[in-house]
């Protein structure tokens, strides 16, 4: 990322933070540099006013664990030790480091929405295998506080994804996801995944990207697509199918307020 | 004729010894430092018990309750051992009280003196007693036990608590390597109970390891699933002055990598426990040895941990190093076996 942002920007003068030893230790976000700066009546314009902002924490926000624990998805926040079994068992972590369930669990715990944010652009690659829900020995079911944090992400950084990713839940989009819930009683992450690409018109960059095309091949190779598609419905669909159908014949609709 | 037992310390497992000792004819002094029985539970009334929350009284008042009652054991209270000598395979002590000094001769001894709390002003970095509002365990157990659980500053609820620990365990710089053993599980009870207290109250952990051991570890899952305490993996290094009448906890979130400086309204030092000076003392009169951690040694640690080194004077409970009550009770009761078998072989 720093790279990228070098590249770009047109910086006569300097790049950003250069003399900083070190530097690929410290965000780009986190350097500050003014073009003239005087302070207390001493002129420190030039290499002198690199400024980096404090990285300590000052604060634990627990509002953000309230409000996910308030979720149906993000109910069992409070349960997670840290122990990483999630992250060790993820379909996603080997092929993106940056994702880590654990990570992002302690997160929101904390409310650490300044660390979350420089996960948004990974934050989202859960593929719903379930695997890390599996293997939790607490039972937080990790897999869903990921949608959690998806839901978190979305609230707090619109204009981060928006300017980022370009991503927007449309209609149809929305219509996958019922259609996947009503129909198998389980969400497959992938499949969303891929059929919004789709939506999108970004098919060529499902196949032609190298990393998500590496991933695919890597995950058939290796066994764990498998373990995803292996996913069935759950214990007697049918009978809460029937009650689902009953439910949309009156009310016409899957959402309801508060019902995350 | 009956034998004749020694029991030095008044404390869970002293008291637990002289009770079985007492009911077996044996006529027994029980010789305490302090002016009442009980040990530190009593006397930093303890109010609520680890693991099952049951009234601190439920123990430390029966077992108090059931050796007053007996008539075997002859209570020695602001009492001490003045002078302690061999003599072929008895022991003559001397004990001194209120009463005056008494010289007897003993057919056995058990040593129970227990352990000390670590005092958090010996590690700087903590700021114990610098402000109101840094306490440690014991402190909160007391003030708990007082029905009291506000910050001592200005007597308010606190907004949120800081636990922390290992302190005084743990630590090289301290000079205490080993794990005190009940602090974690005491220090989540204590977090449960604030919980409940005052439910507005955020409480955090900050931890290295969480050391729940056994059954201990239920209450480490209670605290969290059903209190929403919530651990934070790191040692704190260093507490200042924080603004609002606040202290700033200084440490690195080892998980996130990246330092904090969080304020809170109260914060309590899981201090660990010492063998405090009576384990010297008491290897000096007896001709005992003291181990490498200042708690009295033991003969053989997995085979007989209730023995000393010298033949005729066994150990029980804390002064053997750190443990919970019922471990105290049950070293009490195979030390009592021990002693009451040499008793009966040499007298
Ligand atoms: C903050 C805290 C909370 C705890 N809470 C719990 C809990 O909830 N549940 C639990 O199971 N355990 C708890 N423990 C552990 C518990 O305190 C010990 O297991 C227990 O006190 C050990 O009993 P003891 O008889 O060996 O020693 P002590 O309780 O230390 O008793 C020793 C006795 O010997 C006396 N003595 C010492 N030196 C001399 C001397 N030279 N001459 C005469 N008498 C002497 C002392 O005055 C004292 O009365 C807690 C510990 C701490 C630090
Ligand atoms: S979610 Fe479960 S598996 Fe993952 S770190 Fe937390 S406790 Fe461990
Ligand atoms: S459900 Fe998501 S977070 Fe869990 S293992 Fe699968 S990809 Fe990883
Ligand atoms: S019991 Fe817990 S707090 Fe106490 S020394 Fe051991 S690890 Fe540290």
């Amino acid at each position: 990322m720093a790279e990228e942002h070098n590249k770009n920007s047109e910086r006569p003068v300097a790049e950003k933070g250069e003399h900083i030893i070190a530097r690929h230790l410290v965000d780009d976000d986190a350097i500050k540099e003014e073009k003239n700066l005087v302070i207390d009546g001493v002129d420190v314009s030039g290499r002198w006013n690199t400024f980096i902002v404090t990285r300590v924490d000052s604060e634990f926000d627990r509002s953000f664990f309230d409000e996910i624990q308030k979720t149906v998805v993000g109910s069992r926040i409070n349960r997670c030790w840290q122990c990483g079994m999630c992250t060790a068992s993820c379909t996603v972590t080997p092929l993106y480091r940056r994702f880590n369930p654990r990570a992002f669990i302690y997160m929101m715990q904390l409310g650490n929405l300044k660390q979350l944010k420089k996960y948004i652009d990974v934050a989202w690659r859960c593929v719903g295998c379930y695997k890390c829900s599996q293997r939790c020995p607490k039972q937080v079911n990790p897999a869903e506080m990921m949608e959690a944090l998806a839901l978190l992400i979305k609230r707090y950084f619109p204009e981060e994804i928006k300017s980022k990713h370009q991503l927007k839940i449309d209609e149809e989009v929305k219509a996958i996801y019922e259609g996947m819930i009503l129909g198998h009683g389980r969400l497959d992450l992938a499949n969303l995944h891929t059929s919004a690409m789709r939506k999108m018109g970004k098919t060529t960059e499902l196949l032609s990207d190298k990393d998500e095309r590496g991933a695919i091949f890597k995950m058939m190779k290796d066994g764990r697509a498998l373990s995803v598609l292996r996913l069935g419905k759950p214990h007697k669909w049918h009978k809460s199918k029937d009650a689902i159908d009953n439910y949309l014949k009156h009310t016409g609709t899957l959402e309801q307020e508060g019902m995350i | 004729m009956a034998e004749n037992i020694l029991v030095i310390g008044g404390g869970p497992a002293g008291l637990h010894a002289a009770i079985e000792l007492a009911e077996l004819g044996v006529n027994v002094s029980l010789v305490e430092r302090d002016t009442f029985f009980g040990g530190n539970p009593k006397k930093f009334k303890y109010k609520y018990l680890f693991p099952d929350l049951q009234p601190a009284d439920n123990v430390i008042g029966e077992l108090v309750k059931r050796a007053e009652s007996n008539n075997n054991i002859k209570k020695y209270l602001s009492a001490n051992i003045e002078s302690f000598k061999e003599d072929g395979k008895k022991f003559n002590a001397v004990i001194k009280s209120s009463a005056g000094s008494e010289t007897k001769t003993f057919d056995s001894v058990i040593v129970a003196t227990g352990f000390e709390h670590f005092d958090p002003a010996k590690d700087s970095k903590y700021s114990y007693q610098l402000f109101d509002d840094v306490i440690d365990i014991k402190d909160l157990e007391r003030m708990m036990g007082e029905g009291n659980f506000t910050r001592p500053s200005n007597g308010k609820p606190p907004k949120n608590v800081a636990i922390i620990l290992c302190v005084g365990s743990r630590d090289r710089h301290v000079g205490n390597q080993y794990c005190s053993r009940v602090c974690c599980t005491v220090s989540v009870k204590q977090a449960i109970e604030l919980r409940e207290h005052f439910p507005e109250t955020e409480v955090y952990i900050f931890y290295m390891d969480i050391r729940t051991y056994g059954f201990y570890e239920d209450l480490y899952w209670e605290a969290m699933e059903e209190h929403d305490v919530q651990i934070v993996k790191g040692r704190v290094a260093e507490i200042t002055s924080g603004p609002d009448n606040t202290v700033i906890c200084k440490g690195e979130d080892t998980l996130l990598r990246g330092p904090f400086e969080i304020p809170f309204d109260m914060v309590v030092l899981a201090s660990g426990m010492e063998g405090g000076p009576q384990s010297p003392e008491m290897a000096e009169k007896l001709g005992i040895e003291l181990d490498e951690h200042g708690f009295l040694k033991q003969a053989n640690v997995t085979l007989s941990p209730f023995k000393s080194n010298k033949d005729g004077i066994f150990l029980a409970g804390a002064c053997t190093g750190p443990k919970a009550i019922a471990d105290a009770i049950v070293e009490g009761g195979a030390a009592a076996m021990k002693a009451y078998i040499y008793a009966k072989k040499n007298s």
